[in-house]
């Protein structure tokens, strides 16, 4: 009995101490690899990030309405490495078009959020390294006419407000009639319900819905394509070369194509780890 | 980031086709919106059966729902049930029934102010109950009813911003596409609230001279 019980009481203290030793082991690992965590974020002692709630799999909201997808584990994992512990974590939903008032209003500290590179926007905020490449794509009814970009000339064009597509059309197609709405399921809906002949977004968006609905087809041509990166405000410099180190830990890790196997149905998974991988392709 | 007024004077063309919307929506489902009130203040007044009840189902209907529901519910909802509006005209019918339920109450509270004596005199000297209504009731009722109308007028003004939401062109929907292009949200956010300010002055202004003109019998 005496002799069970101090067995068991050194094995847990074993397990304790191989713990203690596995913790010290990866938060010297994580303080190898990482700069030091910016002095107002410590003091928060929480991560405080803009992930999507519309966009799956980047950033959505599960069945049971937690937050779900691959930017709000990425947002989770820089948590985990700046805290030591995943749940250091205010997570909040933010729209194309409230996700950089939402930063530069410091609502949140980091936006993780379907956030494509452009000039405007380079303006207002600071971008980290790009973590992959979107384009963009059309959805249209099964069988509507429209082929191509160029069949919309003269139609109406559903898209969100804020969107890279937005400025896209208004730059490139001007004279396209658009329909701007908040959401991504408000769009959708104004597509089905003949609103408009074609609802345009990231294409990755897209290839989610198109494959759940089988009254919709995408266009597949690409347009607007744009290097996605996490958005910060300006003058942050020390944050901005943390979370450009943590991006590049995740790309080292292996981390992305371990969420895009977690987050995207087998057969689009190719579609989604070509965007993390391969290079930026060219397109209008 | 400082005030750009430069910036603003390019968007002025683009505020003011949003400020035309807005005055074109506002205005027509003002109107809509006061005959509503008429005719359902009518009905619960006159307890006309059927109408009496319905009426009182939909005032507490809009009155204890969101608006931006009722909006999503007139634009998405309505088409699953074979009715499509255009974006213009969901946001109005939005607009009317929203504000034709306050001004049923309005309405109802100026008409509880004309004496039963006044109706019997009426019938006395022969008059149909319609008649009674538009030529005695109605112009006693507006009378007492005007500073809450009003008041609902300019409430229907200003919710006219929630038409965003569907896409609907109009003030808000301008700045809030132009802030999530060009992020200048101080300037632009300024621009309509001093832009619905105005809008809101004039509409009471002309209210406090349609008032001045039937308060004419009693004026000194």
């Amino acid at each position: 009995m005496t002799l069970l019980r101090h067995l068991t009481r050194t094995a847990s203290i074993r397990l304790a101490l191989a713990a203690t030793a596995l913790a010290a082991g990866l938060s010297a690992a994580a303080a190898q690899a990482l700069p030091p965590l910016p002095k107002a974020i410590q003091a928060a002692g929480v991560l405080r990030a803009g992930v999507r709630c519309d966009q799956p799999p980047y950033g959505y909201k599960d069945e049971s309405g937690n937050f779900a997808g691959i930017e709000t584990d990425m947002a989770i994992q820089i948590a985990a490495w700046a805290f030591g512990a995943p749940d250091k974590i205010e997570l909040t939903c933010v729209t194309a078009e409230n996700r950089i008032p939402q930063l530069m209003g410091k609502k949140v500290d980091i936006l993780l959020a379907t956030l494509g590179v452009t000039p405007e926007r380079a303006r207002v905020i600071d971008f980290s390294k790009p973590y992959r490449w979107g384009g963009s794509d059309m959805l249209v009814a099964k069988d509507s006419p429209i082929r191509k970009l160029d069949d919309v000339a003269g139609k109406t064009v559903v898209m969100l407000k804020g969107s890279t597509q937005a400025k896209w059309f208004e730059d490139t197609m001007p004279k396209v009639e658009t329909l701007r709405l908040n959401t991504a399921s408000d769009a959708l809906q104004a597509l089905k319900q003949g609103r408009g002949e074609a609802y345009t977004h990231d294409a990755a968006t897209l290839v989610v819905i198109a494959a759940k609905d089988p009254s919709l087809r995408l266009v597949g041509e690409s347009f607007a394509v744009t290097d996605a990166a996490a958005g910060l405000r300006k003058n942050e410099p020390e944050w901005l070369t943390y979370v450009d180190a943590a991006l590049a830990r995740m790309k080292a890790d292996g981390l992305y194509a371990k969420w895009v196997d977690k987050w995207v149905p087998a057969d689009l998974r190719p579609f989604y780890a070509d965007a993390f991988t391969k290079p930026k392709p060219t397109a209008r | 980031m400082d005030f750009d007024l430069a910036y603003l004077m390019a968007q002025g063309p683009a505020l003011m086709r949003g400020l035309w919307l807005t005055i074109q929506v506002s205005l027509l489902s003002i109107v809509l919106s006061v005959l509503v009130g008429l005719l359902g203040a009518a009905a619960r007044v006159m307890e006309v059966p059927v109408l009496d009840p319905a009426v009182r189902a939909y005032v507490e209907f809009i009155r204890n729902t969101p608006m931006l529901a009722q909006l999503f519910f007139i634009f998405y909802g309505l088409p699953g049930i074979g009715l499509k509006l255009s974006l213009f005209w969901s946001g109005v019918l939005c607009l009317t029934l929203w504000a034709g339920a306050y001004q049923v109450e309005n309405l109802r509270g100026g008409l509880a102010t004309v004496g039963k004596g006044l109706r019997e005199a009426s019938y006395a000297l022969g008059l149909t109950p319609w008649r009674f209504f538009h030529l005695v009731a109605a112009p006693l009722a507006i009378r007492v009813a005007l500073p809450a109308m009003l008041n609902t007028a300019i409430s229907l003004l200003k919710n006219s911003s929630y038409l965003q939401a569907i896409g609907l062109a109009e003030l808000t929907y301008v700045a809030i596409d132009r802030i999530s292009m060009d992020f200048r949200t101080i300037e632009m956010f300024a621009a309509i609230c001093v832009i619905y300010l105005a809008l809101v002055l004039v509409l009471s202004f002309l209210a406090s001279r349609l008032e001045f003109r039937l308060n004419a019998p009693f004026r000194h």
